[in-house]
Order: C-alpha cells, then sequence, then structure tokens
C-alpha cells in the first residue's frame, strides 16, 4: 500500500496554504474543514473561507469586519479578556460568517431583485412613458428619454433593488420597439453599462423622487462602488441578457443602467429617442440570514450575521396598487386606440399581453 | 536530436550540483536557471564549483531536472508540456512530498504550482472519509464535536 501522510504535518506552512487555496468550490471546503481538529483549526487560523469568498468576489475586500448572533458558547471557563481566545472567536465568527456566505451566494435561488424605480435622467411625457413602466413585462408599457440631437447624451436609469445585500448575475432589458410609428423603430441603445452601490446619507430613497430628476441631482445621492464594462446592445426588441463576467455583490442595493449612445430617431421630430420597455435585475437576496452596515465615510461595511442557518428570502405575494391597475388600464386601452387609428393593419401580440411573474401568481 | 544542442544556449555553460546524498549532476544553465535560486546564482556570478544542495535527494534532484530540461526545450509545443506534467505528476505521495518541498526550496514557481495542484485535486470531491483514508489522518474529532460539525455542514457532507 502506498504510504500516505497528512501533508498539515508534514509540509512546510505556506506550501499546505497554497495547495488548500486551489480549493475553489465550497463544498470542498467544507469537508476539508470535517477532516478533523488540525485540518479544521488551520482553515478557522488562516481564513480560508474568507480567501475563498474575496475570490470569488472581490467587492468583499470592503468588510470592515463580521458580527454575529450573540450566542452563548457552553465551553470550559476562559478568562475574561483573554486576548488569544477574544482573537480565535473573531477567527471562528469570521469562518462561520463567510462560509454560510459563500454558500447562500451559490445556492439560493436566482429572481428578479429588483423593488422599485428610482429614477430616470430624463423622460418623455411623464408620468406616461415613466421608467415606472420598465418594471412591467407588457410590450406596450414602455419608459422614454426625452428627445436629443446629440445622439451621444447618454440616459441613467436607477433602480431600488429588494435587498441591501445580493449577489447579482444578469441584467435583462428589452428595448421598446413603437408598433405605432411608422417602420416599427426600435429605440434601443448603442451601448449599456452597469453600476452599483448605496445610498448617501440615511435618508430613505423612497417614493418622493420624481422620474424626472435632473442628472446631477440623481447621481449626488448616491455612492457607485461597482461599474461594470460596457456591453453592446443590440436593435432588437427582444428580452437582452447582460451576463456579468462574474457574479457582484451589491452592497446598498441600489443598481444604475447606463444607456450609452442613442441609435434612433423619431421621424416626427428628428431627434434620438432611448426607450425601454422592460428591465430586469436577476441575483440572489442575501436576507434575512445576512446584513450590511456601510460605514460612511469610508464605504466599507459590517456583515451581520442574522442567522446561524441559512434562511431564505421569502417574497410577499405582490398585490398591485390602485395605481399600479390604473397604469395597466390605461396602456391598455393605449393599444385599443392605436389598434383603431391604424383601422386594424396592426398585428397585435400576444406577448403584448404576457403578465410579469410577480402578477401572474395573484391568486 | 541531441539534446544539448539547444539553439538558446549562448554561453554553453554548465552548473555542478550536489544532491544531499552526494550524487553530482551536471546541467546546463539555460535548464538550471529555471529555478529562481539557481538564475540569482548565475546572474551574481557564483555558480563556479559543485554547488551543494542538503535539502534534495539525488532521486528527487534527478526529477527535477528531467522536468527543468523539457520546461526548458523551445521546440516543445504547449500541448506537449501539458501531457508530459500530467504524466510527470502522477506519481505516489512520497515522491509528490518530495517533488513539492524539492520544488520550494529550489524556487520552480511552474514545478511547485502542478505539485500543488496536484494535491489539491486529491482533495477535491472527496468526502471527508475518503480524505482521511487518502492522506492518513486520524479522525480526532469527540463524537459531540463530529455531530456538531455535520449539523453545521450537512449540505456538502451529503446524508
Amino acid at each position: 500500500m502506498e504510504a500516505c501522510t497528512d501533508f498539515l504535518d508534514l509540509l512546510d506552512f505556506d506550501i499546505s496554504l497554497k495547495i488548500l487555496t486551489y480549493l475553489e468550490d465550497p463544498s470542498d471546503l467544507v469537508r476539508v474543514s470535517s477532516v478533523s481538529q488540525s485540518w479544521r483549526n488551520f482553515v478557522i487560523a488562516n481564513g480560508l473561507w474568507k480567501q475563498l469568498c474575496l475570490r470569488m468576489f472581490p467587492q468583499l475586500s470592503r468588510v470592515a469586519h463580521v458580527i454575529g448572533l450573540n450566542k452563548c458558547r457552553a465551553t470550559e471557563p476562559v478568562e475574561a479578556g483573554s486576548s488569544h481566545s477574544k482573537e480565535w472567536e473573531s477567527l471562528e465568527r469570521n469562518d462561520r460568517g463567510y462560509a454560510l456566505l459563500a454558500r447562500a451566494c451559490t445556492s439560493f435561488i436566482v429572481r428578479d431583485c429588483i423593488s422599485e424605480a428610482i429614477s430616470a435622467s430624463s423622460t418623455d411625457n411623464y408620468p406616461e412613458e415613466s421608467i415606472d413602466n420598465t418594471l412591467a413585462a407588457l410590450r406596450a408599457s414602455y419608459w422614454s428619454s426625452k428627445g436629443q440631437s446629440n445622439p451621444e447624451v447618454p440616459e441613467r436609469l436607477t433602480y431600488k433593488l429588494a435587498d441591501d445585500f445580493c449577489v447579482i448575475t444578469e441584467i435583462n432589458i428589452r428595448p421598446f420597439q413603437a408598433y405605432f410609428q411608422r417602420g416599427e423603430p426600435i429605440y434601443s441603445a448603442k451601448d449599456v453599462r452597469f453600476r452599483m452601490g448605496h445610498l448617501k446619507g440615511p435618508t430613505d430613497v423612497g417614493n418622493d423622487l420624481l422620474g424626472d430628476l435632473s442628472p446631477v441631482s440623481a447621481d449626488d445621492k448616491f455612492i457607485w462602488t461597482y461599474t461594470s464594462q460596457e456591453f453592446p446592445m443590440a436593435q432588437e426588441s427582444r428580452l437582452q441578457k447582460f451576463k456579468l463576467p462574474e457574479p457582484v455583490l451589491c452592497v446598498g442595493g441600489i443598481l444604475q443602467i447606463e444607456l450609452l449612445g442613442r441609435v434612433q430617431r423619431q421621424e416626427m421630430d428628428g431627434l434620438f429617442y432611448t426607450c425601454m420597455s422592460y428591465v430586469q435585475v436577476m441575483g440572489r437576496l442575501l436576507s434575512p440570514t445576512f446584513g450590511v452596515e456601510i460605514l460612511e465615510p469610508s464605504g466599507k461595511f459590517v456583515l451581520e450575521i442574522k442567522n446561524n442557518t441559512l434562511v431564505e428570502f421569502q417574497p410577499q405575494p405582490n398585490i398591485p396598487s390602485a395605481d399600479q391597475l390604473e397604469r395597466r388600464f390605461r396602456d391598455l386601452q393605449h393599444i385599443a386606440y392605436i389598434g383603431n387609428i391604424l383601422q386594424g393593419n396592426v398585428v397585435v401580440d400576444m406577448d403584448e399581453f404576457e403578465m410579469g411573474e410577480e402578477e401572474a401568481n395573484l391568486s | 536530436m541531441s539534446s544539448s544542442s539547444s539553439p538558446m544556449q549562448s554561453t554553453g555553460r554548465k552548473l555542478k550540483l550536489k544532491s544531499k546524498d552526494d550524487e553530482t549532476f551536471e546541467v546546463e544553465e539555460a535548464v538550471a536557471v529555471k529555478s529562481q535560486i539557481f538564475k540569482y546564482m548565475v546572474e551574481d556570478g557564483v555558480s563556479n564549483g559543485p554547488i551543494p544542495l542538503p535539502n534534495v535527494n539525488g532521486k528527487t534532484l534527478a526529477r527535477v531536472l528531467q522536468w527543468c530540461q523539457k520546461h526548458a526545450d523551445p521546440t516543445i509545443t504547449e500541448d506537449e508540456l501539458n501531457k508530459y506534467d500530467a504524466g510527470f505528476i502522477d506519481v505516489d505521495q512520497a515522491v509528490l512530498y518530495d517533488l513539492l518541498m524539492a520544488a520550494n526550496y529550489l524556487n520552480i514557481e511552474e514545478l511547485l504550482k502542478l505539485a500543488c495542484m496536484r494535491v489539491a485535486d486529491m482533495i477535491k470531491g472527496k468526502s471527508p472519509d475518503e480524505i482521511r483514508r487518502t492522506f492518513n489522518i486520524k479522525n480526532d474529532f469527540t463524537p459531540e464535536e463530529e455531530e456538531e460539525v455535520r449539523k453545521e455542514n450537512a449540505w456538502a457532507l451529503g446524508p
């Protein structure tokens, strides 16, 4: 039988560390921690879970520290204030916290994380063409920017996510095709880019913001901690998927879509517009297991473990408000009206009446 | 094709190495400098006379130098190199650890990485029990500790 040895005992510390950092799958690291006391202690003492998470999510470099549940661990009496035990406790807390985080980030269900629209950099015909329309999957419902003679003028759509702490994997956007205009033009953008961040200061965004904030004041309210690469957008009215090269941890729950460059002129006024019909931000919500507290002005944050085991977010059934119902009725009226004008020459796609997931789940 | 007719060699100078069990080796400079240790020695001009390597035995040194030779060959393709590496590192644990320690001591980055990844591959996908058997590790958890660890990590440990 081949002679075999525990390499943690045999090899230099840095070589052992190097070997274990080649384990990328969280399940492997769990099994390694379950092998023996010395292996488990090695994982904890060297913060291997934190290293694994940092490799998966460089955004975690902004964690100031981890706080956990204040649970009493019944162990042998330890000298009060003993620095060694305090340090070990802190290492164990990190170990537990990051292990839970790695698991949550790879196993929770991926869903649309948008909770509400905050603002658009410009809006034509407010409120009929406001950014709120991008939350409904109806093809006839859309947001439109104001017209510009310069096609390089960008637009920004800002959304609040359902959670202050989530992992975003991809963003899906459907540009709007004006079925009621000659040639059925598609008002896509040339490229898109995404930013994530948090609100400056403690004030709640809520519904106080109008849909027509000037770009300066909207940006003043947020601090951006992540900016993606630019993705080219096709001039097609299908739901286009923009997958982030690596999943990104969004701390603060604010996501902005930058629409760079316009491609479509409106025949009527000769100006360039950008219009979007539907936006989805796909990801995993990390509450209620985790919470974050952002420490201004450093931008670092505290990671709070609220549960000892993983608890997945359960969405509340989405009963539309009176406002939403009214808006939907207006949309359908609009379709009927346009249909009349074109004297039935337009083919109404059944997709136009397609419901978003939340709407379909109404009991 | 003669192994010493590599067009890369400008000086054709050789280094003399002595393993810990007194085996001597002669190796071309271009091959030896795969090791950062030898690279610095050559650059600093202190590579005359046999260099003693008290931490590496003859068998392991021979293997390491063979690897260096292959990797210093400019005519070899990347595919061939990968195939060679896969075969080279498929050795039993004792030899693997010797290679690891030698690569670390001689500071040969690529060989160290190859060997470390090989050990990591021996861990991937294995249950804790299988890992213990592979590396002859004693399970020193108390039954209570083991139960706690199992509960915490049930998602990865399976039924």
